[in-house]
């Protein structure tokens, strides 16, 4: 595979392109979903739980309801007919516990929804929720994961013997035998704390129903428009052509909104039962309790090896705390996990075994990297303390078990294959672009006198763009239909649903080149089921790769039908038709036919060519035949400061290979974003819950997610590879970042303690911790 | 979260004793207390005012006085619930006879509280805890003084 640091441009395609979506963001112009006002709108609230695990003994809703302006108060009593939220997982072993919209008998977490209530605004909706009487009788409750394997340990769902929601086994090669013989053997275990995703816009939801035409208009803040209406008609037994959904502009989602969630059904059946729109605002509050956590993981993972630094094996434990019930893809998001634990490194042999289990704390589900950061975590972490076993360079070490740029595609012990790649070359970019070698003689001058500097080397390797299909539980094609109207004007629709990311720039970038129109000429359509008639959604940075994949290969069709109808109405051969900057022209002839000009000739189809059919239009989709494998290293350097254990990153050397790139600057934004998300973590951001099952960190004032000034410069190349697996060789970068940052942060200050013996620290690294093991180490 | 800790009292402990299990005593002592009514042999409803960080509510509950050894020791165990969460606590008192006109009240206990209140303003517990208990004593020794 060919390797180039310099991507082929023509056109709008590889340029900074200033993002087309931006005028309407920034001018307070753009339609978020509590923008959206319908007549006679309702306000729905929601009542949830204050214990972790509690019988409801009794609901009294008289006080609330004969509140002025209440319209309604619904318990689970008045929901059961609504279907269970849906899990898509589906491993022999997983307990799938009934997941009503509402609580029915029994609390599961805190922030399980109980009872909801609509009124004539917000504020009345509130206050009533407040006046509904809940008796609970609470119950013993375990809040740990570890703890809630024990044997002794309450159960979460006292219909199953233990906790255990399922487990997972993988194998690939001869494990046990590659131990026997390993020269070295290194450990370590890591937790990974769950993680608040926190998109700015929290989740909502607008519903109509039309009496007359029966059919139900969702508006929800979702990247996954199309798969919800499927699921919305299924839990409201509602006939799936009488769904429309609409997601409008959607602030964020990081994997957040790629789900179905109990609120959205909830909000549904109340416009139905009463008649009468209704939309629901998620508070902030209620964001950072009960919308899906990440990560969440205890990982324990061991590494055999050769003494020549050779990696022959691994053991890899995780341990994936789910909460009180599944959400969409809770048991699926670490198996990626699993597949992903060899990396970038030649491991012929694995063995996996991942535990779910219950606890009565809020579900987890995918965010950003979605089990990907968890394996590369404690990938790289291991990786390190074999480096520090074997007293070999780290950087040498990790060099020495890549495979070689002509190894591809390259087949993995865990089952994938890898498309394309040469991990050496990125790899080798960063180090010199940190300056590796000199970095350590100014290290061992730094710690002569008492400073401590650490490196941190992070690798790593993605499987994203998902599809293909028989990989996904919904489908992992993408459509596109590009439709050229009679006067020029060219309007994609795309079945994937940009939320931030900037799909309808590169996607009007695409088009502008392919059919030689001006970007302004291009609308993009996404989000709304009622005009984009197939979908999938983006999540698992599959946007360009798939999404854009159907949008170009439509676009490919759109030119072949506009060659055919120049050549009739030109009267030249089909053969000598060239289509070149928007113009139609042929050797055969003079007259030349602008891309507006046909347009309109397809449209009055006065002289097309009969065997062909009006209108300029198409509908592709694009399955591919395999995952995309972005790759990359990313290099931290730190200076810990020992008297307050304050860490400050001195440089961040990015180098992200994600294949072709359509524009640099959107891809320089989500590969900025997702460092930010990586090192939130790793020395910020943690949902702490009691021991009692109680959050303790219910705001932003102690959920601390990343500030700008937080953030580091970040020192941003790229390698291009493309990918084989579609036409437009492009791999995915919404997660990379994510995925690359957090072991590359942790690196470097466990390198900066190490001589003072640290192997580990458990992230988030805040000051408290860092100084009280610089503090344990200096007196020891 | 747990409360340990004493306070010195000018006053002779039958004297305290009787203060520490009056209704209308403690009603008035106790920080934000809007009613205390007894329902049984030591048993009582409570409605409480209580402010913790941005997030302030009224709290409905009963308080349970348990192993009364006049004038010696008595645990008490409280339940509350409100719109903001709740708040649940068990606590022993022991009054130790210093001199005829002094008393020392130890007191030790733990204190949960759950939902809202635990997510907004679980970090200014502590704090706010240990002004409500020095409010107490403040208004408690102003009552014993009137007496």
């Amino acid at each position: 595979m060919a390797t180039t640091t310099t991507p082929t441009t023509k056109g709008f395609v590889g340029k900074r392109v200033r993002r087309t979506e931006d005028p309407r963001l920034i001018t307070g112009t753009a339609t978020y979903v509590d923008d959206v006002t319908r007549p006679g709108m309702l306000y729905a609230a929601v009542l949830r739980s204050p214990y972790a695990s509690a019988r409801i003994s009794s609901i009294s809703i008289e006080k609330a309801a004969s509140l002025p302006g209440v319209s309604a108060v619904y318990t689970g009593e008045d929901v059961k007919a609504v279907g269970p939220v849906p899990c898509a997982g589906s491993m022999p072993t997983l307990r799938v516990p009934h997941h009503k919209i509402l609580a029915q008998d029994r609390v599961y977490y805190v922030g399980h929804p109980v009872a909801a209530v609509v009124a004539i605004d917000r504020y009345v909706a509130q206050d009533a929720v407040d006046q509904i009487e809940v008796e609970y009788e609470p119950t013993e409750c375990v809040a740990d994961p570890e703890k809630a394997l024990e044997s002794d340990a309450v159960r979460v769902h006292p219909e199953y013997d233990d906790n255990v929601a399922f487990t997972f086994h993988a194998e690939g090669g001869d494990t046990d035998a590659a131990f026997a013989a390993a020269d070295v053997v290194v450990s370590e275990r890591v937790t990974v704390p769950r993680l608040a995703p926190s998109p700015m816009e929290t989740r909502g939801v607008v519903a109509e129903y039309d009496e007359g035409t029966e059919e139900l208009l969702v508006y929800s803040s979702t990247q996954i428009p199309h798969l919800l209406k499927t699921q919305l008609a299924v839990q409201l037994s509602l006939p799936e052509n009488h769904v429309r959904v609409i997601a409008p502009e959607v602030g964020g989602g990081f994997g957040s909104k790629c789900n179905v969630w109990a609120e959205e059904a909830l909000t549904c059946f109340a416009a139905m039962d009463l008649k009468q729109p209704i939309k629901w605002i998620e508070n902030r509050r209620e964001s950072i309790n009960v919308v899906a956590h990440g990560r969440g993981h205890v990982d324990h993972l061991e590494m055999a090896a050769s003494k020549d630094g050779t990696i022959t094996a691994l053991r890899f434990k995780i341990l994936q705390d789910i909460g009180g019930h599944h959400q969409l893809l809770t048991p699926i998001i670490p198996t990626l996990a699993v597949i992903m634990i060899p990396g970038l490194y030649k491991i012929k042999n694995f063995t996996a075994d991942l535990t779910g289990v219950f606890t009565n704390l809020p579900p987890t589900d995918l965010y950003r990297g979605a089990g990907r950061p968890e394996a590369t975590y404690v990938l790289e972490r291991v990786v390190d303390k074999l480096a520090d076993k074997l007293e070999m360079d780290p950087a040498e070490l990790r060099l020495k078990n890549f495979p070689a740029a002509d190894e591809f595609p390259f087949e993995t012990a865990t089952g994938l294959s890898y498309d394309s790649g040469d991990y050496a070359k990125a790899f080798n970019i960063a180090l010199e672009n940190v300056g590796y070698d000199s970095f350590l003689k100014k290290q061992e001058k730094a710690r002569s006198k008492g400073r401590l500097l650490g490196l941190g080397i992070s690798t790593y390797g993605e499987v994203c763009a998902f599809g293909p299909s028989p990989a996904l539980p919904a489908g992992g094609w993408e459509s596109a239909t590009v439709r050229v109207e009679a006067t020029g004007k060219v309007t994609v629709m795309s079945g994937a649903s940009p939320h931030g990311q900037g799909g309808e720039t590169a996607y009007s970038q695409l088009a502008a080149d392919a059919l030689g129109v001006p970007m302004e000429d291009v609308v993009v359509i996404h989000g709304d089921t009622g005009k984009v008639h197939w979908g999938v959604g983006t999540f698992g940075s599959r946007g360009t790769a798939i999404g854009g994949t159907a949008v170009h290969l439509a676009l490919e069709d759109i030119v072949a039908k506009g060659k055919k109808y120049a050549a009739h109405i030109l009267n030249a051969s089909l053969d000598s038709i060239q289509f070149n900057q928007g113009i139609f022209s042929s050797n055969e002839v003079e007259e030349k036919l602008t891309f507006q000009e046909l347009a309109l000739e397809a449209a009055v189809a006065q002289k097309l060519p009969p065997d062909t059919e009006p209108g300029l239009s198409a509908t592709r989709f694009f399955e591919p035949p395999n995952f995309a494998f972005p790759f990359g290293a990313h290099i931290c350097t730190v200076e810990v400061d020992g008297d307050t254990g304050q860490v400050e990153i001195l440089r961040y050397i990015a180098v992200d290979d994600i294949g072709n790139v359509i524009n640099p600057m959107l891809v320089d934004g989500q590969l900025h974003g997702g460092v930010a998300q990586g090192l939130g973590p790793a020395f910020l951001e943690e949902v702490v819950f009691s021991e009692d099952g109680q959050l303790l960190t219910g705001t932003f004032m102690d959920y601390a997610i990343p500030k700008a000034k937080d953030m580091p410069w970040i020192e941003s190349e790229r390698t291009v590879t493309p990918s084989p697996v579609n036409p437009l060789g492009a791999k995915g970068v919404g997660e990379a970042g994510t995925i690359g940052s957090l072991p590359a942060f942790v690196n470097a200050v466990v390198d900066a303690l190490s001589h003072m013996g640290v192997e580990h620290i458990d992230i988030p690294m805040t000051p408290q911790k860092v100084w009280n093991l610089i503090n344990e180490r200096s007196q020891s | 979260m747990k409360i340990k800790g004493q306070q010195t009292l000018t006053t002779p402990r039958e004297q305290v004793w009787e203060a520490l299990l009056d209704p209308g005593v403690l009603a008035r002592a106790l920080p934000g207390c809007q009613a205390l009514d007894p329902v049984g042999e030591n048993h009582y409803k409570i409605r409480m005012k209580l402010a913790l960080a941005a997030v302030q509510g009224l709290f409905e509950g009963k308080i349970l006085l348990q192993d009364v050894q006049p004038p010696n020791n008595y645990k008490l165990h409280i339940e509350g619930a409100g719109k903001v969460g709740f708040v649940n606590g068990e606590g022993h008192f022991h009054l130790e006879k210093l001199s005829d006109v002094e008393t020392v009240v130890h007191y030790e206990g733990d204190v949960r509280i759950g939902g809202m209140i635990a997510s907004v303003g679980q970090r200014l517990m502590d704090m706010t805890s240990k002004m409500m208990i020095r409010k107490f004593f403040v208004s408690l020794k102003e009552i014993l003084s009137e007496q």
